[in-house]
């Protein structure tokens, strides 16, 4: 039934949408294509930038894979919380802890131990178009404590002018999804891996930029 | 499926036996480069291959077009333009952040045009972006209220849709034109004979720059384009524009001019890009990938070419 949902979601409506309406590309996305848990951490402008990477998926990858999103926003209401659990397969972080409550990192730290992957935003919040802000820690924490897992570097281009953060009205521009290959964390402290994280993307970014010069 | 195959087409000896030339020369082209490219392996031989590989893509979307019932093809050109619409605006550097809105206006306008040459409104599908989304496009971005810089969103917009909707439209209206007695190839004839001779104009100035091309014709936009190149390719356009006149009513003397007409037109859109793309530094207009994008790359030539070679036949014998 979860897997019809999704399946249907992301396969069927969001993955034609994107390509022909929109004009999302993807670059390299055979990357994608793994067979345990992965991290993929990319950039983030929009909404679309979750869709794109989730309708980008091989079939036997998206149940096992899951975006992950801020309580406070996606989980409002008792209809949010249904489309995001049962439709875009989300996990639901809670940015104000209470007493008793697992940490956002143990939490996540169970879904990659049960074998699943997630889709990561280390700068948390959407920003200004086509910004790259500051990184939050807990891509460091969670590959600090599973320095086996590998991720995914992605960089995104154009997501920011297709849907921007605060508008409702979707205008269709091209846009790209670099993705790089997977790799394993060379460093050691949270900190440090947060910055070898972020220096991955920036990579994506020169690599795209580099693509489409003259 | 008789439906959707639009009934004329077998009948239809002069259609047929072009697009059996068309698949002739591809398939020429692509044994060609493939042994080509077993004997000199390089960088030259698998760009022409890639270029041939793009060639099959444009080829099999055209002949589609005419073989199948007249509303899919519309549709099919629509969303060409659409997607030549969208490249157009993503790499425009004149385009402000606050014209997003405006630019859904632009695409609205793509299923009214088409819509317009699907009916067959002549004289709407005509004024309708040069005349009325010219004005249309100014009123909104004013109405918006963002002034500064308004300047060049109002001449940048309407141009954008002129070179992806208006021009790629009459390929579409082809479809739409009236039976002519005693000339049966009709509007498909004519979609293939300026879509052929405008691909087979770039290729021919391509390969006689290639093998003759010394003095530099337009430098500082495309360093690749040579006289030697132009002159080739025209004259050889006009011979190929000469034998298959069997797609159109022209005679010997009008299919030639048709010839030279496209020739020029597809010189002039082919170098409006080139420079778009150098103002830009881009290489490719969104070939990131080969099989992705780069619509722009595929139709600049028929941009101009089209929309040339159509009120040329229209005046002759449609008026």
């Amino acid at each position: 039934m979860k897997w019809l949902l999704i399946v249907f979601y992301y396969k069927l409506l969001m993955r034609p949408f994107l390509s022909i309406l929109v004009g999302v590309k993807l670059v390299n996305s055979e990357n994608l294509r793994q067979s345990g848990p992965v991290i993929i951490v990319s950039n983030h402008n929009s909404h679309l930038d979750t869709m794109s990477l989730m309708a980008a998926l091989p079939f036997n990858q998206l149940l096992r894979t899951h975006p992950v999103a801020a309580a406070d926003y996606f989980g409002g209401s008792w209809l949010k919380r249904f489309i995001s659990r049962w439709v875009l397969n989300a996990i639901l972080i809670k940015r104000t802890r209470e007493a008793g409550d697992l940490s956002p990192t143990d939490q996540l730290i169970q879904f990659i131990d049960k074998g699943h992957s997630l889709i990561l935003f280390p700068e948390g919040s959407r920003g200004e178009p086509e910004q790259i802000q500051s990184f939050q820690k807990g891509i460091g924490a969670i590959l600090h404590r599973r320095p086996q897992v590998p991720y995914i570097p992605v960089f995104m281009s154009g997501m920011g002018r297709i849907l921007p953060k605060g508008e409702k009205l979707l205008v269709p521009f091209d846009a790209y999804v670099v993705v790089g290959n997977s790799r394993i964390v060379q460093r050691e402290g949270v900190l440090e891996i947060v910055d070898e994280v972020k220096q991955a993307i920036l990579v994506q970014r020169d690599q795209y930029n580099q693509l489409n010069k003259l | 499926m008789n439906y959707f195959l639009s009934n004329r087409f077998i009948e239809n000896n002069e259609v047929l036996s072009i697009i059996l030339v068309i698949l002739g020369i591809l398939i020429f082209a692509t044994v060609l480069f493939f042994i080509m490219g077993r004997i000199y392996p390089g960088d030259k031989v698998r760009e022409l291959q890639q270029r041939t590989k793009s060639w099959w893509v444009m080829a099999s979307v055209f002949i589609l077009a005419t073989v199948v019932h007249p509303a899919i093809s519309f549709v099919a050109f629509g969303l060409l333009s659409f997607a030549g619409l969208r490249e157009l605006a993503s790499i425009s550097k004149n385009i402000r952040p606050e014209d997003r809105k405006v630019i859904i206006w632009c695409y609205l306008a793509i299923p009214v045009q088409y819509f317009l040459a699907y009916m067959g409104y002549f004289n709407l599908f005509m004024i309708f972006i040069p005349v009325i989304m010219f004005i249309w496009i100014p009123f909104v971005l004013v109405v918006r209220g963002f002034t500064v810089e308004i300047g060049k969103s109002m001449s940048v917009l309407p141009v954008q849709l002129m070179f992806t909707v208006f021009s790629i439209s009459h390929l579409a209206y082809f479809l739409s034109l009236p039976e002519l007695t005693g000339f049966h190839a009709g509007g498909r004839g004519l979609l293939l004979y300026v879509v052929f001779l405008t691909e087979m104009n770039d290729v021919f100035q391509f390969t006689w720059g290639k093998l003759l091309g010394r003095h530099k014709i337009i430098e500082k936009i495309s360093p690749n384009k040579t006289w030697e190149g132009f002159v080739g390719g025209f004259l050889t356009t006009l011979v190929v524009a000469y034998f298959i006149r069997f797609l159109t009513p022209f005679t010997a003397i009008e299919s030639l001019f048709a010839g030279a007409i496209i020739a020029f037109g597809g010189f002039i859109g082919d170098v409006i890009v080139s420079a778009i793309k150098r103002d830009i530094g881009l290489k490719d207009t969104g070939n990131l990938i080969p099989g992705h994008g780069g619509i722009l790359d595929r139709i600049d030539s028929l941009a101009i070419a089209a929309p040339s070679f159509f009120y040329l036949v229209y005046n002759l014998y449609y008026a």
